[in-house]
């Protein structure tokens, strides 16, 4: 049915799940995260949902190292790895897009996408997605390599490639943002609010790539959503935050039934 | 008209110096959104360890070699003692710490190697061109001048878009976060920046001390000249630099030969204050807005 079990996903399993335990995150005086701890499995959708001011945003960025937790662990294939920089985080496999189809405007499309690729020199070697892949992993035929398969993962990005990001629509930015997270390789991938502002037939594209990479690709996907109702439509796992801690844990479709639940935290 | 070709042909040259300061300036704002006003103390010191390895060698290239390796090192070291600790705090901070560099560096110099005027040799003869018996008002190393800027400008340039290092440059500069979140060391990057800015401004002090002497103060002229040319460029685009820097070594040699040379710091000024009034941005922002 599902060509799934056939392709074994890249990274899928034990080693990609990602676990945070007891985070503790925060601006100044304030704690924007108080103790949170979910569990994102690998090829699955893990959303993260709730209100405004919930900490959505704070725990991605706390999980890639944009901010130091003040406690709590970000454990990814068993290894904490709470506290390190974003450098360090995208090279153990973390990448994080954030919100706001944040392209670099002064670079062309095919730059931003090469800058995704900045994280391999001297990066510690992932285990190979297909055999043969690792060894020249630094080459430039494999970086051509890379940029080709996202080109044609992205066919409009490859029209553009000698344009300046700044040319480009929403749905175009978003797809170059998720296609630059892509080419650092990663295990897990989160993403902040990667609907907002798209036209509504933009974002099911959008939304339907979410799907795919966690289908096909078997990446661990967190995915931060003001708009709960579409999430929960895609999402495996759905987790929703109140002031900074999880006052819900569950399977999507429980979450999407809960009347009262949608009703108090997720507008819907 | 031979004295407007003369004019012109001095303008270019000493333009070329200006871009060369406004350059390294320009190179530092990018990446830290920082006026460093020791750049021109940074290039008088390291233009007196090259007159110091001049004359102990006998050997002009040995002091200019170690001059732009001295600049590496110092605006390196720089950037890596005192500019980073200032990096999270509040912008003020890190003008405040290049003022004081500026002062402990013409302090050290004094303290170093006296406060007299000391001449610096010239790599080749500084007596006029001619062609045919028409003097061109530029000598041998005021074209070498002239092309080592150029040169340098030019490598940077290509470096900067050809390469992966200059790739990682541009993309630490314009949008840290995403560059860092993308696996780019930007602190280090910086780092490299300030290290080519100490290269450029040390280029500049070796090139423009055979004309103007050495002493602790003697950058602080060129340093304005420079700031202004990188205001007019836009302090965000290196092309805006050099040509900034053109444009006013220019301007500066036709008010300096028709007016009087007194005159020439006046104008500077005057050129820098209506910039900042009617284009704040440069003559080279264009349309972009900057996020802030």
């Amino acid at each position: 049915m599902s060509s799934a079990a056939e392709v074994a996903p890249a990274g899928a399993g034990e080693s990609s799940t990602l676990v945070l335990e007891g985070l503790v995150a925060g601006y100044g005086g304030v704690i924007a995260l108080d103790g949170v701890s979910l569990s994102a499995r690998a090829a699955a959708i893990t959303a993260v949902l709730g209100a405004n001011g919930a900490g959505k945003t704070t725990l991605l960025r706390a999980v890639s190292g944009m901010i130091r937790p003040r406690r709590g662990r970000v454990l990814l294939g068993g290894a904490d790895l709470a506290g390190r920089n974003p450098e360090q985080m995208v090279r153990a496999g973390i990448a994080h897009v954030p919100e706001g189809q944040g392209v670099i405007a002064e670079l062309t499309v095919e730059e931003n996408l090469r800058v995704g690729m900045m994280s391999w020199r001297g990066a510690t070697r992932r285990a190979p997605a297909r055999a043969g892949h690792a060894r020249a992993a630094n080459s430039r035929a494999e970086r051509t390599a890379a940029l080709d398969e996202a080109y044609e993962r992205f066919k409009p990005l490859a029209d553009r490639r000698r344009k300046l990001a700044a040319t480009l629509s929403g749905g175009e930015r978003q797809m170059l943002v998720i296609a630059r997270a892509l080419l650092a390789r990663p295990r897990v991938l989160l993403l902040d609010e990667p609907s907002l502002g798209l036209a509504p037939r933009v974002m099911t594209q959008v939304m339907d790539l979410v799907v795919q990479l966690s289908r096909e690709n078997g990446l661990t996907i967190v995915l931060v959503e003001q708009n709960a109702r579409a999430a929960l439509a895609i999402a495996d796992h759905g987790v929703v935050l109140n002031l900074g801690r999880v006052v819900a844990s569950a399977d999507a479709r429980t979450l999407a039934a809960d009347v009262a639940l949608r009703h108090h935290y997720l507008g819907f | 008209m031979v004295e407007f070709l003369q004019f012109t042909l001095s303008g270019v040259v000493f333009g070329m110096i200006y871009a060369a300061v406004a350059l390294s300036l320009v190179l530092i704002w990018r990446g830290t959104r920082l006026l460093n006003y020791g750049q021109g103390g940074m290039a008088m010191f390291t233009t007196y360890v090259a007159i110091e390895v001049v004359y102990r060698t006998g050997s002009y290239w040995a002091g200019f070699v170690v001059a732009l390796a001295a600049g590496i090192v110092l605006g390196a070291a720089f950037q890596l003692t005192v500019i980073r600790p200032t990096m999270n705090k509040p912008p003020l901070n890190g003008v405040i710490v290049t003022i004081g560099l500026l002062t402990l560096i013409e302090g050290l110099a004094g303290i170093f190697f006296g406060g007299q005027y000391r001449s610096f040799p010239a790599a080749f003869s500084v007596t006029g061109l001619k062609i045919g018996t028409t003097p061109l008002g530029v000598s041998r190393f005021d074209v070498f001048t002239a092309l080592a800027v150029l040169a340098t400008t030019l490598v940077l340039a290509a470096a900067f878009k050809y390469t992966t290092a200059g790739l990682r440059m541009r993309a630490a500069a314009f949008n840290a976060t995403i560059a860092r979140l993308s696996g780019i060391r930007v602190a280090r990057v910086l780092t490299v920046g300030w290290a080519l800015a100490g290269l450029i401004g040390a280029l500049a002090g070796v090139l423009v001390s055979p004309s103007t002497f050495l002493y602790p103060n003697s950058m602080d002229t060129i340093f304005v000249f420079g700031f202004t040319a990188a205001v007019i460029g836009g302090l965000d685009s290196p092309v805006g630099a050099v040509v900034g820097g053109l444009l006013l070594g220019i301007a500066l040699s036709y008010v300096g030969g028709y007016l009087g040379s007194d005159l020439t710091a006046v104008v500077a000024l005057g050129v820098l204050v209506v910039v900042l009034m009617i284009r704040p941005g440069g003559l080279f922002s264009g349309a972009r807005i900057r996020r802030v």
